[in-house]
């Protein structure tokens, strides 16, 4: 909520990026007349990765990118730190246009700013642990003493301290992605994108490693872009999530604004089988005090048991099972915001219309 | 019609040849001396310490790149060589593959660099080189021993021609073979680029670099037996002395030798390059 106000680091505006022979004629056709994807397809053969793609990642927040194989979100997290270049569009990462960069500026900006986590790990096998941590700093020139404390540091807060003389090789696939993690925080950027880093991991790592993103990111104050394919994932680590579907975001929200109003039918059918009890919070259920007081004249506020207004439907549901009259008052800074009646609870696990008219079509 | 036109370019590659051994003989007189005083040199220094010196140090060799039993093996091969009283043309056989591949590896390591690099000249380049591997080695002699005449320069310039291919092949074939993961960790780190080349592409291209440099010094001991037709001394000019007088036993002698050479070389060079994976 504070975060709508903190500051836009990365700022992408209607980002274009086409693949294909007769890019240059494509790009002109959808500057000039507006031509769609469809339309660059046909009339110039070419494919259009990522078409009109806009999107703000505030100072201190976790942004994901949730799209299947196909939707453009690996491109679109390379625009971001010009490994892929846009078409069309501008990315602008603290405040700064990145194709007016110089080649020396952009360098400079990836290795102080923008750190990178791959899928692949991509931990160079010749090296130690803690070299391949380093290998940001020793890019940058910094001493071998101070790059080795930099990373014994980071790797000591991914717990892997016990383990900077070993190869990677000899690292399970969990841990080989702490070190990948690790080589991105040591060189402190602001921002850190991660391209579908846990995807190849087990379940059960994968939620240990969310997690431990997720608490480490918010603990050094971190700004991330995290790609992924799975909706469970973006919902357990992202502050705001955006949907891509065809190289085009069609969503963007916190993950209980996307459940609870889905923009299509497409992300209606992907949430679908999303549990809500931990997702809906007490200000989209509740009804206005003055409405609950016109149905139940008969029951005082300030009976009621208080439940701040960011309490999930589970801790709701504990609350209100408790209370005698079947009813919390939602209560920010001493004030009476709404009421919670049980009625209110069931709808708000009650699923999106639409996602119901998905399953029977 | 044909006849003509065959004789017009014969004679025109005549030409050209006296032309140049005419007009640029200081070039190639030159050339030779630079190349003999280099063969010199490497001669010197294998050649000056007594023969159970270098047994010892290809016996330590051996040892500790390849394995223990390796390493006797070694030891005892070269103790053969001194045995069959062929170290002299041994050791001369050894310095001349030595600086031949000296020599390739200085050309041929940038260049293969290069090519890696550059899209489009490993299309420019890959002609030339089938030419030059397929094409018999005995023609490079000929021209070699008109502009430079016979003796060490030319047997070095023919070798070295015959060791560049692969190794220029394989590094170039390494360098343009870096997984793209690589290449993106690289430029994600901002490296620039003589940091990409030494920290991410170098260390992914050096087992193909040390199997073209492997490839090459087996070209090359082909090579140098061959060029004891032109001079080159050594094990080839026994080899090729043994022929003429129909010398069967020497000549296996001096073949025994250049086999136990090359594999002591082989084994050595195989064992040099870096254990992929540390597992």
């Amino acid at each position: 909520m504070n975060e709508s106000r903190a500051e836009v680091l990365v700022d992408c505006q209607s980002l274009w990026k086409i693949f294909g022979d007769k890019t240059e004629a494509a790009i002109r056709a959808v500057s000039e007349r507006g031509a769609t994807k469809a339309d660059v397809l046909q009339q110039f053969n070419c494919v259009v990765g990522v078409s009109g793609a806009s999107l703000q990642v505030r100072r201190g927040e976790i942004f994901c990118i949730m799209g299947l194989s196909g939707s453009g979100k690996s491109t679109l997290i390379r625009m971001l730190n010009r490994l892929i270049d846009p078409s069309l569009g501008k990315v602008l990462v603290k405040g700064e246009d990145l194709s007016r960069l110089d080649t020396a500026r952009l360098r400079e900006m990836r290795a102080r700013h923008i750190g990178m986590v791959f899928q692949s790990v991509a931990l160079l096998p010749n090296r130690t642990v803690l070299e391949n941590a380093g290998f940001g700093l020793e890019v940058q020139g910094v001493p071998r003493a101070e790059r080795n404390a930099a990373a014994r540091a980071s790797l000591a807060k991914v717990g892997l301290s016990e383990w900077l003389d070993r190869y990677p090789s000899e690292l399970s696939g969990g841990m080989q992605q702490r070190v990948g993690l690790a080589r991105a925080l040591t060189s402190d950027p602001e921002i850190i994108l991660m391209d579908e880093p846990f995807s190849a991991l087990d379940p059960l790592i994968r939620r240990q490693l969310q997690d431990e993103f997720r608490q480490l990111t918010k603990e050094l104050g971190k700004s991330a872009v995290f790609i992924t394919h799975d909706l469970d994932e973006a919902i357990r680590i992202g502050d705001r999530i955006a949907i891509m579907k065809d190289g085009a975001i069609i969503q963007t929200g916190t993950a209980e604004e996307i459940i609870l109003n889905p923009a299509d039918q497409y992300v209606a059918d992907f949430v679908a089988g999303i549990s809500r009890v931990h997702l809906v919070k007490a200000h989209s259920v509740m009804i206005p005090v003055a409405e609950f007081r016109h149905q139940h004249p008969d029951i005082a506020l300030d009976t009621l048991p208080a439940a701040a207004p960011d309490a999930d439907v589970a801790a709701l549901i504990g609350q209100i099972t408790e209370a005698a009259q079947g009813a919390v008052a939602v209560v920010d800074q001493g004030q009476a915001v709404g009421v919670i009646t049980m009625r209110n609870l069931l709808l708000s696990l009650r699923e999106a219309p639409a996602a119901q008219g998905g399953d029977h079509g | 019609m044909a006849d003509g036109f065959v004789e017009g370019f014969d004679n025109t590659v005549d030409d050209a040849l006296f032309w140049l051994s005419d007009n640029a003989d200081f070039l190639f007189d030159g050339a030779r001396v630079v190349l003999d005083g280099f063969y010199r040199l490497v001669l010197d220094g294998v050649g000056w310490p007594p023969a159970w010196t270098i047994a010892l140090i290809g016996g330590a060799l051996g040892w500790w790149l390849v394995g223990r039993g390796f390493g006797a093996l070694a030891a005892l091969g070269l103790g053969l060589c001194w045995a069959t009283g062929l170290w002299p043309e041994t050791m001369d056989t050894l310095a001349l593959v030595i600086s031949a591949m000296l020599i390739t590896l200085a050309l041929a390591l940038p260049l293969g660099v290069l090519v890696g690099y550059t899209t489009g000249l490993d299309r420019l380049i890959e002609p030339v080189l089938d030419l030059v591997q397929t094409l018999p080695p005995y023609i490079y002699l000929l021209p070699a021993i008109a502009l430079l005449g016979y003796g060490t320069a030319t047997a070095l310039v023919a070798t070295v021609i015959v060791a560049m291919p692969p190794v220029i092949r394989l590094t170039a074939l390494g360098i343009r073979q870096t997984p793209e993961a690589f290449r993106e960790l690289g430029e994600a780190s901002g490296v620039n680029g003589w940091q990409m080349f030494t920290k991410i592409r170098l260390p992914f291209a050096l087992p193909s670099i040390m199997a073209g440099i492997n490839q090459g010094l087996m070209m090359a001991f082909g090579m140098v037996v061959i060029a004891g037709i032109v001079g080159s001394g050594g094990l080839g000019k026994t080899i090729y002395d043994a022929i003429r007088t129909l010398d069967i036993a020497k000549s296996i002698d001096a073949a025994i030798a250049i086999v136990i050479l090359t594999m002591i070389i082989d084994r050595i060079t195989q064992g040099l390059v870096p254990p992929k994976e540390k597992a």
